[in-house]
C-alpha cells in the first residue's frame, strides 16, 4: 500500500499520522513532515502508526534527523505500532530515544 | 516465479517488496519471517540504487529472482553498478547503543539486512553485483522426524 502521511499541529504538538509502506522512496514525504514540525517549533512529535504496515531504515533516518534538528528535549511519541515495525525499532536501539504509547493521550502528550 | 527486472530507481522498491512478499508466501514463510526478508532485500536494493547507481552517476536495472527448494527460499538481487560487497561494511554499527540524537545518519541498512535473514551472501559475476538472501523454510513435523 502506498505511503501517506497527514500533519496537524495541536496545542504545540506535531501530530503526524502515517499509513502504508515507508520505504526510501516514501521517506522524503515523512522527512518533510518532520521539517515542518521543526519549523513550527513543536514541543513534541506524536507519530500515529497503527496503519503503518512497513518501515525501512530510511524511516529511522528521518527520526534521527528529527531528534538532531529539534533537539533531544523534544519528545517523540510512537503510538499504536504494528509488531514488525516495533521489532525493527527495537532491533536498532531506537526504543531508548522514543516513548511508546498504545493510544494518543492528549493529557500526557499535549499537557492539557 | 519468473524473475522481475525493474529500473534501478527508488520507485521500483515497492514492486520489489511485492515480489519478495509473494515468494515468501509461496514458500510458506510466516508473516514475521516474510517481513524480515522483505526488509533485508529492500535495504540492499535501496543501497544499490542510491550508492550503486545514483552516486556513481550510472544507471541500470535491478533484477530480482527467487529459488525455492524443500529447505530454503533464496532471493537473488542483481545490479550492474560498480562492484560493492556490503559485507565489507561493519555489520553492527558502533553507534547503535547511543541515543538517537548522537548518531550519524546511516549505517543501519546493512545491520538490518544481515540480522534479518538466515544467510546473506555476495558475489560479483558477469559485471553484476549479486546479493543473495537465504531464509530457511518451516519444516513440517513429518519432515523434522523423518
Amino acid at each position: 500500500m502506498a505511503f501517506k502521511s497527514t500533519y496537524e499541529l495541536i496545542n504545540g504538538v506535531a501530530k503526524i499520522t502515517l499509513s502504508g509502506e515507508l520505504d526510501a522512496a516514501a521517506a522524503p514525504t515523512f522527512r518533510a513532515d518532520v521539517e515542518r514540525a521543526a519549523a513550527d517549533k513543536a514541543k513534541a512529535v506524536a507519530l500515529l502508526m497503527s496503519e503503518l504496515e512497513y518501515m525501512a531504515s530510511a524511516g529511522l533516518r528521518a527520526l534521527v534527523f528529527a531528534k538532531q534538528k529539534m533537539g533531544p528535549q523534544v519528545e517523540i511519541y510512537m503510538i499504536a505500532l504494528q509488531e514488525p515495525v516495533m521489532e525493527t525499532i527495537t532491533m536498532t536501539g531506537f526504543q531508548n530515544s522514543v516513548t511508546f504509547l498504545d493510544a494518543y493521550d492528549a493529557a500526557k502528550i499535549e499537557g492539557v | 516465479m519468473d524473475p522481475l527486472s525493474l529500473p534501478g530507481v527508488l520507485d521500483s522498491l515497492s514492486e520489489i517488496g511485492q515480489y519478495v512478499n509473494a515468494a515468501a508466501q509461496a514458500a510458506g514463510l510466516d508473516k514475521k519471517v516474510a517481513y524480515r526478508l522483505r526488509l533485508a532485500v529492500d535495504e540492499v536494493a535501496t543501497n544499490s540504487i542510491i550508492h550503486g547507481y545514483e552516486e556513481s552517476g550510472t544507471s541500470g536495472d535491478l533484477v530480482v529472482r527467487s529459488e525455492m527448494d524443500a529447505e530454503k527460499l533464496t532471493i537473488i538481487l542483481e545490479d550492474s553498478a560498480p562492484p560493492f560487497d556490503l559485507r565489507s561494511l561493519q555489520e553492527r554499527p558502533d553507534h547503535i547503543d547511543k541515543p538517537v540524537e548522537d548518531r550519524p545518519i546511516g549505517g543501519l541498512g546493512v545491520y538490518l539486512t544481515v540480522k534479518n535473514v538466515d544467510k546473506f551472501d555476495y558475489e560479483y559475476a558477469n559485471n553484476h553485483n549479486r546479493n543473495i538472501f537465504v531464509v530457511n523454510r518451516p519444516q513440517s513435523d513429518g519432515a523434522k522426524s523423518g
